[in-house]
């Protein structure tokens, strides 16, 4: 029970590498150097976040709550174990989910502006029949 | 301190780093940019209000404003803000300049 939330943070986690490899979105981005860069934007993230926890942490902002999910491993008072790999998730998710759509919104726009022509005519045609 | 005072220190970090990507020309694609964050605010929604829910964390409510998106508290999603801006700026300012690529 004490560990469920770092399971899930772990499993959520590596779903996250799978999508990265096969779609190629993040670390296994085609552009050069891709791992490399991966790798600073995720630490940065990270020790960025962090900071802000702390910060919030120590103005009593918010604070860790009482619950049985947790292992109770604190890497600072108040601030989990968890929260590192919760902050780890947000920054590849933000990632995966920009590197995607950075490739599928021009293809869906290139497609839009391709059938265009097709769709006036079609609006015509319903208009003759209307 | 409260928590959107908090809030707009970092966000100005994250501000100034996503002015100087643009600055030099290598600013993120906006689109792809603005889609994102929508995906994180909606999963900031459903997944803060778990947590929240389950008790992983708790709040002083003298320190935040009273507005919540169900248990959430709105200056919590200044994280999905942070998330969806700064991290496209750092990637696309660590892209190779253009004359290097040969």
């Amino acid at each position: 029970m004490g560990a469920l939330y770092l399971v899930a943070l772990a499993i959520a986690l590596a779903g996250m590498v799978v999508l990265d490899r096969r779609f190629r979105l993040f670390f296994w981005h085609p552009a050069p150097h891709s791992a490399r860069r991966a790798g600073i934007v995720l630490v940065v993230g990270v020790v960025f976040f962090l900071g802000w926890d702390v910060a919030g942490i120590r103005l009593g902002i918010f604070f860790r709550g009482e619950t049985a999910f947790m292992t109770g491993v604190q890497l600072a008072p108040e601030l989990p174990l968890e929260e590192v790999l919760f902050l780890t998730l947000l920054c590849y998710l933000a990632m995966n989910a920009y590197g995607a759509l950075a490739r599928v919104i021009p293809l869906v726009e290139e497609r839009t502006s391709a059938a265009r022509p097709r769709l006036e005519t079609t609006t015509r045609d319903t208009g003759e029949h209307g | 301190m409260t928590y959107w005072a908090l809030d707009a220190v970092f966000l100005a970090a994250v501000v100034v780093v996503a002015l100087v990507a643009l600055a030099v020309r290598r600013p993120p694609r906006p689109l792809a940019l603005a889609a994102g964050l929508a995906v994180l605010l909606l999963l900031t929604v459903v997944f803060d209000n778990v947590m929240i829910g389950v008790g992983l964390v708790a709040y002083d409510p003298a320190r935040i404003s009273g507005v919540f998106v169900g248990a959430a508290p709105l200056e919590d999603f200044a994280y999905a803000v942070a998330a969806a801006v700064l991290l496209p700026s750092l990637w696309a300012l660590l892209s190779p300049r253009r004359g290097s690529q040969g």
